[in-house]
């Protein structure tokens, strides 16, 4: 790895951020990539939004700034993005279509965002966007992040391989969980087609999207 | 991770015993001594775990940070090594013992490590604790990173061993939890033994505390820190240019490194990192400072506690620098730095302009302002939101309700929407002795008092105090613990009420609260609505402290006291899920606002009241929604609830006076709507306010017909009101010189507030319904002529015409004989003269007689009154109340008689014989002034002569169907305008004031099937035919005269006995009130998300609308098939 790069993790107290950022510095500790990471616990982890900075490269020390993430990895669909600012023309985001509603949304004090204006901006601005929209059937819907890791590795220059955050996977999950996560984490990365799933029909994130909490 | 590094410090180092309180960002230090002590040792696998130490660490979470430093401080006084670990504000409650341990002597090393928050992520206030380092005099270190963490800490066991003081370090949120490869030793095998040695310096006397003081401050100015300066301070120099240094330290250092490695500036500015700044490292500073700089910038985030320090430094060797800190360009006091700021910084202090080179997106603003909020929230399956939802059923939540002085942790979230039941929040462990204070200050003005929340850990921590002096100064004031048996926000960890280790013993909160010397306590599951419901009902009035422990284990911890709940799960009966049960036609008018409160007033009645009644069992046949009508005076929103009355009733004073509630049965044990009607009707700014009506009819869409009504009485006037409200034109056709009808004369003004029925009926004029005064049907005014004129005609015409007795006709001269309409007319026009102190007899047993006689009474209380009916007193068809009140007014009555015999005397009286109606005996003979007839009405056959098909019976009715057209032969032979009957008129049977509103109200859905290709029938149909099977209604007179008696006041106490409970389309009320995150509202209907829903059941609870039920775990249930 020639440059440092920079990730942001973003998602809902509950949905894995921080089993993610686990497995990126593992798999980058294995890979001999100099890795940091900065989080912030607390409030967050009741059901409040949760973000995690992860920088690969010899002079970054966890900390992503505005304007600085290389990749966005996404798993919710709002918490996405409330951190668009973090991205920059160059950058790279992979976004879950899942939607987990805040109170305002569920009392229907206030709207949540539209898919297709997002995308079209990301389309526009950034290198390259994929939103995830698979139905997963027989996955918690709150426990994607594999799958969504797993189409992250598929973006040019992640710094890590699908097979050393597979590695990583083995070792920090627990063993009744492990081959699951890795058929989930193929199944994103495109190597498996173990998991049922169907690509959702026509498109139109607002009606197929899982409402979830 | 910076925690787990610097926890990784002190097992290296042997630390011998671990005391902390639990706190973010500190927790994770320790977790893992928690983890480490209850850790079997000689079955780890130490290749794996290489972080388990081959020795016991005595661990334990102390009841609080005072306690922890002080056992802390004493096991090194003991000889073991010691570590003590809080987060910033923790040092506040720690800071009595911190302040005093320096002046005395300890053996083992002792090292505190205290995590700040800057930016405030998780506590309650962003103080600087390097402060306490000069506070204190104890030498202090302050990493900027996790590897600096881990190599600090190592080192504060060496100093602390070298110096004999305890030695701080502070770390901030971005060390704590930042996570990056940091190189580890081995252990350091520490089993000294504890040891005590009797010595003076252990007796912190007065006498020798100055000397002590004295040495302390020689202490820190030792030379033995140099090496420690030498070792945790670093400096780089620049190449190219001697102009620019900067002193950093903390995380803002990492932040300068990367800056500076990005703009490769690192040969033009010079560096200095400072790890130990407590002692301050004069001499390295000047050093530095010495190089010949024009300029010097100090990077540190809050307190510019080393700025101050430099600026000291420079001032004493008159060094002639600029020094920039706190106030240059970014450099706030408040809140984190970060890479962006530090650039803009490092721009502006070297008079650079440095570009990122990655290009921020454009045009982001309307993408990300205004995104929903996603604040915390309590979990899902929470004890706390169940208590807190229990708390909001039984107080107010106005201005007059009690406060509710909340704390820290987990309960803090009750603060935010939807739950919002907390008035203050303070510092940890605040909420009792606010309560207290406020109490005291504001009592008189709070008649309901004031109550304390506080949580089980915090109870613990600082409340057991605060209880006691509230039961020292009598206080009055409730206490709430919500005790879900662990220190929840932080992750689970022990306290002395949810002891689990080896070796701690658990402490129920009720016998300690009792131990304290309350009285009042009790125990209850936050789960066990009704229970929870009434215990915070009768504490909240109880005088003086009483305390409840809702107690529910926290749903994320693994807890045995958690039921099993695997074997069910929640659904949603979407059939019952906001939706209307009144309405078939779902654009029907509706008032209701199904506001939170009115939400609340709902689910309150479910679990507070003790009558529960499906509102299908009072409906009315005036089809008023009785539900929203009764809900919103439950609500105490008494605007609304005239609106309901309004959306399909015109006359809510009229029917709150002489409605004979069919709605309520037998009165037993049912909602007092007729009472509670009066009342709404009766707040006069209400009653006078017709605006949304009036909106309501301009916004109506035009229709192109006409409608004629024949007849200005209750059942033509409710028609007019509804075919107005759906746009048509109306035109009413009267005989009479004003409206009203029957009504207006035969009820006595004793009965009715006649004012206000004139107002109802203004209300159409004003709004455009034509009336035709002295237009009799048959002379001014034909069928057929209205028939071709209008798209429709409604026959409202009543029954004007009373039935007479033959023998009486015959016998009495006219001065002695009435009708009892024509009584009461004259009567209301003041034409009744009577001779004072005479006898009247009144023959029929129906409401008119008996009105004819309370009417007699009333004119004179000497006139004596008999009634003779046919019926039996059971029998009669006039309302049982109505014969109740006459007979105690006086009335006398003689049942199962008629007239045998009728002989006039004199001009002035007469003598009547009776006799039984089954034997034919002669029961009496009277001898009387007066006779009235009152044996009924019909209808006046002449008026219809001549119109084409349309026969009257031999009563003069015309029995038929409201809302279906009546056949008639129109002259021209084409069928013309559509003809409806409505009112007594078209009813075999006597018709009261709500069944002739409701047959109005009928015919004008038959003139909108008619004309407006209307497709639904009439929704009140049921109740209304209900009315013509039904004779008598036997109401219970004494039920209604307990509610006439009391002030709306009293009512609102007295109707929280009922729940009148029916689905409403409008309700939200889950998500208003409750606001669990597994209830998510889509496409107006509300879903359990199977997914995050623990199935602890209590919504059930919630739903005012039995909406949510219990299934079997393994049931597929879509929601709408359940029903």
């Amino acid at each position: 790895m020639s440059r440092d790069i920079k990730v942001m993790v973003t998602g809902v107290g509950g949905q894995g951020v921080i089993y993610l950022v686990d497995l990126l510095v593992s798999a980058a500790t294995r890979s001999g990539i100099r890795v940091s990471t900065s989080e912030v616990h607390g409030l967050s982890q009741r059901g409040g939004s949760v973000n995690a900075g992860v920088t690969f490269g010899e002079n970054t020390f966890g900390f992503v700034d505005q304007g600085e993430a290389d990749y966005l990895i996404g798993l919710e669909f709002l918490e996405a993005q409330r951190h668009l600012s973090y991205l920059h023309s160059l950058s790279y985001a992979v976004i879950d279509n899942t939607r987990i509603l805040p109170f305002s949304v569920s009392s229907e004090a206030s709207t949540y965002p539209d898919t297709p204006e997002l995308l079209a901006f990301l389309e526009e601005q950034i290198a390259r966007v994929i939103l995830i929209e698979d139905q997963l059937e027989e996955v918690n819907p709150l426990h994607r992040h594999l799958f969504v890791l797993g189409k992250a590795t598929t973006l040019e220059g992640f710094p890590l391989t699908s097979h050393a955050i597979e590695k990583a996977i083995e070792e920090i999950t627990r063993p009744a969980l492990q081959e699951q996560n890795i058929t989930l984490f193929r199944q994103g990365c495109g190597t498996d087609a173990g998991i049922k799933r169907h690509r959702a029909q026509g498109g139109q994130g607002d009606q197929t999207a899982r409402s979830i909490v | 991770m910076g925690n787990e590094a610097t926890a990784r410090a002190a097992i290296e180092a042997g630390v011998q015993g671990v005391f902390s309180y639990p706190g973010t960002p500190s927790t994770e230090i320790s977790e893992i001594f928690s983890t480490l002590s209850s850790f079997d040792i000689n079955s780890v696998d130490r290749t794996l775990h290489p972080q388990y130490v081959p020795y016991p660490v005595y661990f334990e979470y102390s009841v609080n940070e005072k306690v922890a430093l002080e056992k802390a401080i004493a096991f090194s006084i003991g000889h073991k090594s010691a570590l003590c670990c809080m987060k910033n504000v923790g040092m506040n409650v720690a800071s009595d013992a911190l302040m005093t341990v320096a002046y005395q002597k300890i053996y083992a090393p002792l090292v505190i490590i205290v995590c700040d928050d800057p930016g405030c992520h998780s506590s309650s206030n962003e103080q600087d604790s390097r402060h306490w380092g000069r506070m204190a005099s104890v030498p202090l270190f302050n990493p900027a990173h996790p590897e600096d963490a881990y190599q600090m800490a190592k080192e504060a066991f060496l100093l602390s061993a070298e110096i004999q003081l305890p030695v701080i370090v502070r770390l901030t949120t971005r060390v704590s939890h930042t996570r990056s490869t940091v190189g580890y030793n081995g252990i350091q095998l520490n089993q000294n033994p504890g040891a005590f040695k009797r010595a003076p310096v252990q007796i912190n006397i007065p006498a020798r505390n100055a000397d002590a003081h004295q040495q302390l401050v020689d202490k820190v100015h030792s030379e033995k820190f140099q090496r420690y300066f030498w070792n945790n301070n670093s400096l780089t120099s620049s190449s190219s240019s001697n102009l620019y240094g900067v002193i950093s330290s903390g995380v803002s250092a990492v932040y300068l490194e990367e800056v500076l490695s990005r703009f490769k500036l690192q040969q033009r500015v010079a560096t200095l990192k400072l790890g130990l700044i407590f002692p301050f490292p004069e001499k390295d500073v000047l050093l530095f400072l010495k190089q010949g700089f024009k300029y010097v910038l100090i990077l540190e985030e809050l307190e510019p506690v080393i700025e101050h320090q430099v600026r000291s430094v420079a001032q004493k060797n008159n060094l002639n620098l600029k020094i920039m800190g706190k106030g240059f360009s970014n450099l706030e006091r408040t809140g984190e730095y970060s890479i962006s700021i530090v650039t803009q910084v490092i721009s502006d202090f070297m008079s650079l302009s440095l570009k990122e080179i990655k290009k921020p997106l454009q045009g982001l603003n309307g993408l990300v302002s205004n995104l929903p909020q996603r604040p915390p929230t309590l979990c899902v399956g929470c004890p706390h939101r169940a208590t807190y939802y229990v708390l909001k059923l039984v107080i107010p939540r106005t201005d007059e309700g009690p406060l509710l002085c909340g704390d820290i942790g987990c309960i803090g979230l009750g603060a935010l929407p939807p739950l919002k039941m907390l008035d203050t929040v303070n510092h940890m462990g605040m909420s009792i002795p606010m309560a207290q204070g406020l109490s005291e200050a504001i009592d008189h003005q709070h008649p309901n008092g004031v109550i304390a929340i506080v949580g089980d850990g915090t109870f613990f921590h600082s409340g057991i105090p605060a209880l006691l002096n509230a039961v020292y100064t009598k206080a009055n004031i409730t206490v709430i613990i919500f005790d879900n048996r662990t220190i929840a926000m932080t992750g689970g960890q022990d306290h002395p009420g949810s002891a689990k280790h080896q070796g701690t013993h658990n402490v129920e909160i009720e016998g300690l609260v009792r131990g304290v010397g309350v009285e009042s306590v009790s125990t209850v599951d936050p789960f066990n609505v009704k229970q929870m419901f009434s215990t915070l009902k009768e504490v909240i009035s109880h005088q003086g402290v009483s305390v409840v422990v809702a107690q529910s284990p926290c749903i994320k911890i693994d807890s045995p006291l958690l039921p099993d709940r695997s074997q069910m799960k929640v659904v949603v009966d979407h059939n019952h899920c906001s939706t209307c049960f009144h309405h078939v036609d779902k654009t029907h008018p509706c008032s209701q606002l199904c506001t939170p409160s009115s939400g609340l007033a709902r689910a309150r009645a479910k679990i507070a009241a003790d009558i529960h009644l499906p509102a299908k069992h009072q409906s009315c046949p005036a089809n008023i929604c009785n539900h929203g009508f009764f809900n919103s005076i439950l609500a105490g929103d008494y605007s609304t609830s005239l609106a309901i009355i309004r959306d399909n009733l015109l006359f809510a004073r009229t029917c709150g006076d002489i409605c004979h509630r069919p709605c309520e049965g037998d009165g037993i044990n049912k909602v007092p709507v007729k009472q509670l009607k009066k009342y709404v009707s009766s707040i006069d700014d209400n009653f006078n306010d017709f605006t949304t009506l009036d909106k309501r009819i301009n916004e109506a869409r035009r229709q192109h017909h006409s409608v004629a009504i024949i007849g200005a009485g209750p059942a033509g006037l409710s028609a007019a009101y509804d075919l107005l409200l759906q746009g048509f034109s109306v035109t009413l056709y009267e005989k009479e010189h004003s409206a009203g009808g029957l009504l207006k004369f035969a009820i006595p003004d004793f009965r009715m507030d006649k004012g206000g029925y004139e107002t109802e009926i203004q209300f159409l004029a004003n709004h455009g319904v034509t009336f035709n005064f002295g237009h009799a049907l048959g002379s001014e005014i034909t069928l057929d002529g209205l028939l071709t004129d209008y798209g429709a005609v409604i026959l409202a015409i009543g029954l004007g015409r009373s039935l007479l007795l033959d023998q009486v006709e015959k016998a009495l001269p006219r001065h002695q004989k009435y009708s009892a309409v024509d009584f009461l007319r004259q009567y209301n026009l003041g034409l009744i003269d009577l001779r004072a102190g005479s006898t009247l007899i009144i023959i029929g047993g129906g409401n008119s007689a008996i009105d004819a006689a309370r009417t007699a009474k009333r004119i004179d209380q000497n006139n004596r009154v008999i009634l003779s009916c046919l019926e039996s007193r059971e029998a009669m068809p006039a309302f049982d109340q109505e014969i109740a009140e006459a007979l105690e007014e006086g009335v006398e009555l003689i049942t199962e008689s008629e007239v045998n015999n009728i002989e006039a005397g004199d001009d002035q009286n007469f003598s009547l014989t009776l006799k039984n109606t089954l034997t034919g005996k002669t029961i009496t003979t009277l001898k009387g002034h007066y006779l009235i007839t009152a044996i009924g009405q019909s209808g006046d056959p002449e008026s219809l002569t001549g119109n084409h098909g349309i026969v009257l019976d031999k009563e003069g009715r015309l029995p038929g169907d409201p809302s279906s057209e009546l056949s008639y032969d129109h002259p021209s032979g084409n069928r013309a305008g559509a003809l409806f009957v409505a009112g007594d008129i078209a009813s075999g049977n006597h018709m009261s004031l709500i069944g002739a509103i409701g047959s109005g109200k009928k015919a004008a859905i038959g003139v909108r099937r008619a004309l407006q290709g209307y497709q639904y029938e009439y929704e009140a149909d049921g109740p209304l035919q209900a009315l013509n099977s039904r004779h008598s209604h036997g109401v219970d007179s004494s039920h209604a005269l307990m509610w006439e008696e009391q002030s709306p006041d009293q009512w609102s106490g007295d109707i929280s006995r009922f729940d009148l409970y029916q689905p409403c389309e409008r309700c939200n009320h889950c998500i208003d009130n409750f606001g669990c995150p597994s209830l998510v509202k889509v496409n107006g209907k509300v879903q359990i998300d199977q997914g995050s829903c623990t199935a602890c059941g209590f919504c059930i609870d919630v739903c005012p609308n039995n909406a949510i039920k219990w299934a079997e775990a393994t049931a597929d249930i879509s929601p709408v098939a359940l029903s």
